[in-house]
C-alpha cells in the first residue's frame, strides 16, 4: 500500500481524472488500465456505491460509483465516462469517472496532508491534496474507498 | 532472498512427509515391532529436519532432532514404543505441522518447542542414560548402514572417500539388485552462495537417480556449510554415470563432478574410518543382519521413485487459470455460435460444430486435472480416530476403502470437515462402548467404513458403522419435545423420514454435550455443507444394527447446467440442480396463508417469491400479466416457486466468483458470462427459502 498512503521523499506519477469539476488523482502503480464505459450488471443486495459487475476479458469485477461512494451530485454518463480498473490490496474493483485527463508527475513537497483542506470529500477517503500549477488535486484514498480498509463493505 | 523459490517445495514436501509420519506412527503403534516403519518415520524425520535446517526453521529442526534421538533408540529396540511415547511423538507431529503452518502464513514462528523437548530428552535420557556411550556409537554406525545420517567421519574430501564394513556390505547388496555404487566429486564454482542449498538440490538429483549412502563431509556439516566448495558423495544408482554426471551438471553453481565407479567394494577402511568400524563391532552382530533389509526397502522405494516419475507438480492457480481460459473458450464458442445462428451462415455452423466437440473433450481433461483423490482428505481420519476413540475410551477399526476416488478440488478442500463430523458422530453416539458390545454379543472392536466411490456423475461417500444405530422413536420423541414437529405429523412419519429429523436444525440426540458431538448444530451443519456443494445427504440404520451416512456430490463444481430466467432486463442464473418443475399458473391461482403468498401444487402448498421485488429490481413491471411463469425449487425437503418474466433457456455455465467485496451478499452464489459477453448472476437458492 505504500504508493497510495506515503508520497514522502519522491516524486509521484499519478493518474488524474474528473468527477464534476474538481480533479482527482490516484497513484499510477495502482492503475491497471482505463475502460470506456460497458454494459454493467446490477448486483442486487449490494451497498448503493456498487453500480455492478463487468465482465473484464472473463474475469467479474465489481464497479464502483465513485461519484456515490463520495458523496458528489450524480451525473449522466458521456463519452467521457471512464471506466479505471485499480488493483487495491488484491482486490480489483472498477471506479466510474467523469473523464480521464493525463498522467502527471508530483513532488512529494507539493503535497499536503489531508487534514489541512477541506474538501467536499469526507477525509478518511483523503490521502493528500497535491498543488500543480493553479489547479488542485484531490488525492484518494483508495483502500477505504474500496473498502478493504478500516470500514468493510456490507451487505445491507 | 533466493531460499525464497524453495519455499513452496519445503512447504508441500513438509506436510507429505508430516503426513507419513502420522500413519506411519499409526501403524507402529499397532504393530510396535515393525522395524520397516520405524526407519521409514526416521527417514521422513530426517528429511524434515534438514529441509527446515538448509531453510533456517531452526525450531523445527531442532524439535526433529530430539525425535530423532528418540527413533533412534526405539529402531535400536533399546527403548519399547510404549504408548506413552507413541503419544509424546504424535504430540510433536501435531506441533511439527502447527510450526510448518506458521511458517505458511508468514508469521513469525512462536510455535513452543521447550516442553516437548525436554519430554522427548527425558524420553531418550531414561534408557540412553546407562548406555550413553555405546549407544551413541552404535548410532553412527547404524546411521552410516541407513544411509539417513553418513558416519560422522568427517575427513578431508580428498581422494578416495573411506568406507566402513557396513558401507562395504549395503553396495554388495545393492550390487546384486542391480545398482551400482559410484563415487561422485562434485565441485561447486567459487564464491557460491547457498552451498547448502545446493547440496541439498544435488543431494535431492542423487536421490532421484538412486540412493546416496554417505557424504564427506557428513550431511549434517553439508548442512551447515562447513566445507569448502567440494564435497565426496557415495551413491547407488542403476543410471548410467555419464547420466548422473549430466544431472548434477544440469544445477547451477556445480562447476564440475566427477563420477568414478567403485567397481571393488573391498576398500579397505583407511584409519580415519577405524573409529566407525569399532563402533559397528561394538553394536554387534544383530546390525549386520538387520542391514540387508533397509537397504533391499530403501532400493524398492528408489526403484519405485524412478518409474513413478512420469508426474508433474503443478500450482493449482495455473490449473485455476487453465480452466478459466476454458471457460472463456466456451463463452466465446457459444458467441460464434450464435453469430452462425442469426446471420444463417452454414459454413460457420458446421466449423463450429467441430470445434464444439474438442471444446467438450478439452472441458472433460481439464476438469480430470483438476481431480484430486479423497484420499487427500481421508488420510487425516486415522489419526483423528485413533485419538477421539481413546477420548471416549472406545475401540474403534476404521476401514476405509476407494481413497483413490477422484473428486474435484474445490469440493475436497470442502468435504473434511463434515465427514469429521460424521465420523466424531459415529465414534460418540454410534459405537458402543467395549462393555455394552460384549453384552449385545458384538465384537467389542467396533467398526467403522469411510467408502468412497463413482455412481454415475456423481461421487458417493458413505460413513457406515455397526454401532447402536439411530432409534426413530427416540428421534421422533426428541424432535417433539424441542417443537421440531407436531403430534400429528410424527404419528403420520414413517421410520425413514423420522431418522431424518437428525438433520433438523437444533436437533441433538446426545444425552449430555460432550466435547465431541452434541451440541444440536451439528448435522444440520453437515446437511447444509453438503448441499451448499451441490450434494445430498441421506442416512439409513437400524437399531443396534449401526447407521450409514450417504453423501453424493457431484463431480464439479465449476460448470454446471443452469437455467437462465428474465426479470424485467435483468437475467438470472438458476442452477439445475435445485430446479423441481417449471410451470405456468394465472394470477388467480395465487392464495395467501397469513399475507405469504402460495400457491397449491399436487396438493402440496409452495411459498412463492416474486424474484423481482425480492431483489429489488428497478421497476418490477407489476402489469396484470395472464400468465405468470413459475420455477419450482428445492433446497433440501423446502421447495418454494419464483414467478419470473420470462424463461430463456437451460444453458452451460462456468460459475465465476463475485470477488471477496461481494462475498457478503447472500442471493448470489456467483456470476457467470453470457454469450453477450454481459455478466448474469446466479441465484442462491437457499437465500429464497427465507
Amino acid at each position: 500500500m505504500a504508493e497510495s498512503t506515503t508520497y514522502a521523499d519522491m516524486d509521484t506519477q499519478l493518474v488524474v481524472f474528473k468527477l464534476g469539476r474538481e480533479d482527482y488523482g490516484v497513484g499510477i502503480l495502482q492503475v491497471q488500465e482505463i475502460k470506456r464505459i460497458m454494459d454493467i450488471t446490477r448486483v442486487p443486495n449490494s451497498p448503493d456505491y456498487i453500480k455492478g459487475v463487468i465482465n473484464l476479458r472473463g474475469s467479474v469485477l465489481p464497479v464502483l460509483d465513485l461519484k456515490k461512494r463520495l458523496a458528489l451530485p450524480p451525473a449522466d454518463y458521456t463519452d467521457d465516462t471512464r471506466i479505471i480498473i485499480v488493483k487495491v490490496e488484491e482486490i480489483t474493483v472498477g471506479l466510474i469517472v467523469d473523464g480521464v485527463s493525463e498522467v502527471t508527475t508530483l513532488s512529494s513537497a507539493n503535497i499536503e496532508p489531508p487534514n489541512t483542506v477541506a474538501s467536499g470529500v469526507s477525509g478518511q477517503y483523503l490521502s493528500g491534496v497535491g498543488k500543480q500549477d493553479d489547479k488542485l488535486l484531490i488525492l484518494l484514498n483508495l483502500a477505504t474507498i474500496v473498502g478493504v480498509g478500516a470500514d468493510s463493505v456490507k451487505a445491507v | 532472498m533466493e531460499l525464497n523459490q524453495y519455499m513452496g517445495m519445503f512447504l508441500e514436501e513438509s506436510r507429505e512427509h508430516l503426513q507419513t509420519l502420522n500413519s506411519c506412527l499409526l501403524t507402529l503403534e499397532n504393530d510396535p515391532r515393525n522395524l520397516s516403519v520405524l526407519d521409514e518415520i526416521f527417514r521422513s524425520a530426517h528429511t524434515i529436519k534438514g529441509m527446515s535446517a538448509t531453510m533456517g526453521f531452526t525450531s523445527i529442526a531442532e524439535l526433529t532432532h530430539e525425535m530423532e534421538n528418540v527413533l533412534d533408540l526405539l529402531r535400536k529396540e533399546q527403548l519399547a514404543a510404549s504408548p506413552a511415547i507413541i503419544d509424546t511423538l504424535f504430540r510433536c507431529l501435531d506441533t511439527l505441522e502447527q510450526a510448518v503452518e506458521s511458517v505458511a502464513a508468514n508469521t513469525e514462528a512462536t510455535v513452543d518447542i521447550k516442553p516437548l523437548v525436554a519430554k522427548l530428552t527425558k524420553l531418550a535420557g531414561d534408557k540412553g542414560q546407562e548406555e550413553a556411550l555405546p549407544a551413541r556409537k552404535d548410532k553412527k554406525a547404524k546411521a552410516a548402514a541407513k544411509a539417513a545420517e553418513p558416519a560422522a567421519t568427517a575427513q578431508a574430501a580428498a581422494g578416495t572417500i573411506a568406507l566402513n564394513d557396513t558401507d562395504v556390505k549395503v553396495i554388495k547388496e545393492a550390487a546384486r539388485q542391480g545398482y551400482a555404487a559410484y563415487e561422485v566429486q562434485v565441485k561447486l564454482r567459487d564464491g557460491c552462495l547457498l552451498k547448502s542449498a545446493r547440496a541439498y538440490m544435488i543431494m535431492n538429483a542423487l536421490d532421484e537417480l538412486g540412493d546416496v549412502i554417505k557424504s564427506v563431509p557428513s550431511a549434517e556439516d553439508l548442512e551447515k556449510e562447513n566445507f569448502d566448495y567440494s564435497f565426496t558423495v557415495v551413491a547407488l544408482s542403476d543410471a548410467e554415470p555419464e547420466k548422473i554426471e549430466q544431472a548434477l551438471l544440469s544445477i547451477s553453481e556445480v562447476e564440475a563432478v566427477t563420477v568414478l565407479p567403485l567397481t571393488s567394494p573391498e576398500v579397505v577402511p583407511p584409519a580415519a574410518a577405524a573409529q566407525a568400524a569399532a563402533a559397528v563391532e561394538e553394536a554387534g552382530q544383530p546390525l549386520a543382519a538387520e542391514s540387508a533389509a533397509p537397504v533391499a526397502d530403501a532400493l524398492a522405494a528408489a526403484d519405485k521413485r524412478l518409474r513413478g516419475g512420469q508426474s508433474v507438480r503443478v500450482d493449482i492457480d495455473k490449473l485455476d487459470t487453465l480452466l478459466n481460459l476454458v471457460g472463456e473458450l466456451v463463452i466465446n464458442k457459444t458467441r460464434l455460435e450464435q453469430i452462425g445462428l442469426s446471420h444463417h451462415l452454414i459454413d460457420l455452423t458446421e466449423t463450429i460444430e467441430q470445434m464444439d466437440r474438442v471444446t467438450t473433450d478439452l472441458q472433460a481433461v481439464v476438469m480430470k486435472v483438476r481431480m484430486v483423490p479423497v484420499g487427500q482428505v481421508f488420510n487425516r481420519f486415522p489419526r483423528m480416530v485413533r485419538d477421539l476413540s481413546r477420548d471416549l475410551n472406545k475401540e474403534v477399526n476404521l476401514i476405509i476403502q476407494g481413497e483413490e476416488t477422484e473428486l474435484d478440488r474445490t469440493v475436497i478442500d470442502e468435504i473434511g470437515d463434515p465427514l469429521v463430523h460424521l465420523l466424531r458422530n459415529a465414534i460418540d453416539h454410534g459405537v458402543e462402548s467395549p462393555a455394552e458390545r460384549t453384552a449385545k454379543g458384538k465384537n467389542p472392536v467396533g467398526e467403522i467404513r469411510l467408502i468412497a466411490r463413482h455412481e454415475g456423475n456423481n461421487v458417493i461417500i458413505m460413513v457406515t458403522d455397526d454401532g447402536a444405530g439411530v432409534n426413530p422413536e427416540i428421534v421422533k420423541a426428541k424432535a417433539l419435545e424441542k417443537g421440531l414437529l407436531t403430534q400429528a405429523e410424527a404419528d403420520k412419519m414413517d421410520t425413514a423420514d423420522a431418522v431424518r429429523l437428525l438433520f433438523l436444525p437444533g436437533f441433538s440426540t446426545a444425552q449430555v454435550v460432550t466435547d465431541v458431538s452434541g451440541r444440536g448444530v451439528g448435522m444440520d451443519a453437515v446437511k447444509t455443507k453438503i448441499e451448499s456443494l451441490g450434494g445430498m445427504v441421506d442416512v439409513e440404520t437400524k437399531v443396534n444394527g449401526g447407521a450409514t451416512f450417504k453423501i453424493r456430490l457431484p463431480l464439479t463444481l465449476a460448470i454446471i447446467q443452469a437455467l437462465l430466467v428474465k426479470v424485467c432486463e435483468e437475467i438470472y442464473a438458476v442452477p439445475l440442480g435445485s430446479i423441481d418443475s417449471t410451470i405456468n399458473i394465472t394470477p388467480g391461482d395465487i392464495k395467501t396463508i397469513q399475507n405469504q403468498e402460495v400457491i397449491l401444487l399436487r396438493g402440496q402448498i409452495i411459498p412463492i417469491v416474486r424474484l423481482g421485488d425480492f431483489l429489488g429490481v428497478p421497476q418490477a413491471a407489476q402489469e396484470s400479466q395472464e400468465e405468470l411463469y413459475v420455477v419450482i425449487v428445492h433446497m433440501g425437503e423446502q421447495k418454494a416457486g419464483v414467478i419470473v418474466d420470462t424463461l430463456i433457456g437451460q444453458q452451460e455455465i462456468v460459475i465465476k466468483s463475485l470477488g471477496k467485496l461481494l462475498a457478503s451478499i447472500k442471493v448470489l452464489a456467483g456470476a457467470t458470462i453470457l454469450g453477450d459477453g454481459k455478466v448474469a448472476l446466479i441465484l442462491d437458492v437457499g437465500s429464497l427459502m427465507h
